[in-house]
C-alpha cells in the first residue's frame, strides 16, 4: 500500500517536472512580452486587477496587445471586438486538432485544458501528444505555468511600469525559435512540406490583400488543403502504378 | 477606460476566444471521424506552425525601411533550421534564434 502512495506520488511529481521544463522556455518569453502588455495596458487606465482578470479570463497575449492599442486610437468598442475576434479565430484548428487526444479525459479537464491553450503551449503539447509520450493532465499544467507567468508578468508590468525595459524583439524572437524547432522536427513527408509551404505563402498573401487579422487562420486552412491534396495524388499515381 | 468599457470588452472577447477554444475540441471528442477529417486534422500542426513563423517574419511592408531590417529576422530564422533539425531542442533553437537576432542586431 505504502509503496503504492509514494509510487502515484512520484508519478505526479515527475509529471509537474516535466511540464514544468517544457513550459520554461514558453514562461521566459511570456515574461518578457507580459511585462510590456502590462505597462501599455496601465497606460489607458487598466489597473492591477484588471490587468490580471484580462490574464485569468481572456488570455491572449495577441489579443491582450491589440485592447489597449485599438483603444488608445479611439476605435469603438464593437470594433475592438470584432478585430480581436477575428485574430483569436485560429484557436478553432487548435481545438479541433487536440479533440483526438481528448477523448478519455473527463470533460472538467478537457474543458481547462482547451480554455488555456496558446500558440506556444498548443505547439510544444501537441507534438509530444502526437508522440505518445504526453497526456492532458500533463498539456495542462503545461498551459497553466505558461499561463502563471504571463499573468505575473502583466501585473508586474502595471505595477513597475515604466521602470522597467524590457528586449521584447528578443523574446518575441525567442516565440519564433520555438514554432521553427517544432516545425522542422515533423517528419518531411511530400504532404507536410506542401501543408508548411502553403501556410507560409498563404499568411503572406492574406496580408498582402488586407487580411492580416484572419492571416494565420488562413494561411494554415490553405496549408492544410495543400497537405492533403498532395496525399491524394500520391494515393492515385500509386494506384496507376498497381 | 472605465470599469463598464472594460468589462463589456474583456468579456466580449473573453466568451469568443472562449467559444474557438472549446467547441470544436468538445465537437469532434470521442466521434469516429471519416478519414479525410482525421487526415485534415494532422495537417494542422505543420501547418500552423509555419503560419505562425511566417506571421512572424513577413509582412507586405516589411522592406519599408531597407532591405536589413527585414533580412534580419529571416537570416536568424535560416539559422535556427539546421540547430532544430540536429538538436529537436527547444532550448538549444531558442539560444540559436535570439542569440543569431541579437548579433545582427548589433552589426
Amino acid at each position: 500500500m505504502i509503496e503504492g502512495y509514494t509510487g502515484a506520488v512520484m508519478k505526479k511529481d515527475s509529471i509537474a517536472k516535466q511540464a514544468f521544463s517544457m513550459a520554461a522556455p514558453i514562461m521566459v518569453g511570456y515574461l518578457f512580452l507580459g511585462v510590456p502588455c502590462g505597462i501599455l495596458s496601465q497606460s489607458v487606465g487598466m489597473d492591477a486587477l484588471q490587468v490580471f482578470l484580462l490574464s485569468a479570463l481572456f488570455y491572449s497575449g495577441a489579443g491582450q496587445y491589440m485592447i489597449p492599442n485599438m483603444w488608445l486610437l479611439g476605435s469603438p468598442m464593437a470594433a475592438i471586438i470584432a478585430s480581436v475576434t477575428l485574430v483569436n479565430s485560429r484557436q478553432m484548428l487548435y481545438s479541433a486538432s487536440l479533440s483526438r487526444f481528448c477523448e478519455n479525459v473527463n470533460k472538467r479537464l478537457a474543458f481547462l485544458y482547451g480554455a488555456t491553450v496558446t500558440d506556444e503551449s498548443f505547439a510544444v503539447n501537441v507534438v509530444k501528444l502526437e508522440q505518445g509520450k504526453w497526456n492532458i493532465k500533463g498539456a495542462t499544467l503545461v498551459n497553466l505555468f505558461s499561463q502563471s507567468a504571463w499573468a505575473l508578468a502583466n501585473v508586474l508590468g502595471v505595477v513597475l511600469g515604466s521602470l522597467l525595459t524590457v528586449p521584447t524583439a528578443l523574446a518575441s524572437f525567442a516565440m519564433t525559435s520555438i514554432f521553427l524547432c517544432l516545425l522542422f522536427s515533423q517528419p518531411g513527408t511530400k504532404g507536410n512540406i506542401a501543408a508548411g509551404v502553403v501556410a507560409a505563402l498563404g499568411v503572406f498573401l492574406a496580408k498582402c490583400v488586407g487580411l492580416s487579422g484572419p492571416a494565420i487562420l488562413i494561411g494554415a486552412l490553405l496549408g492544410v488543403a495543400a497537405g492533403m491534396i498532395v496525399v491524394r495524388k500520391e494515393r492515385v499515381s500509386a494506384r496507376v502504378m498497381d | 477606460m472605465s470599469w463598464t468599457d472594460f468589462a463589456l470588452i474583456g468579456l466580449g472577447c473573453a466568451i469568443t476566444i472562449l467559444v474557438f477554444r472549446t467547441v470544436p475540441l468538445f465537437a469532434l471528442r470521442g466521434r469516429e471521424l471519416p478519414a479525410w477529417l482525421s487526415q485534415a486534422l494532422a495537417f494542422i500542426p505543420p501547418a500552423a506552425f509555419a503560419a505562425l513563423i511566417a506571421n512572424d517574419i513577413l509582412s507586405p511592408g516589411m522592406f519599408d525601411a531597407g532591405l536589413w531590417p527585414a533580412a534580419i529576422p529571416i537570416i536568424a530564422a535560416i539559422i535556427v533550421v539546421p540547430v532544430a533539425i540536429r538538436t529537436k531542442s527547444l532550448v538549444w533553437s531558442i539560444v540559436a534564434g535570439v542569440g543569431s537576432y541579437g548579433l545582427l542586431l548589433l552589426i
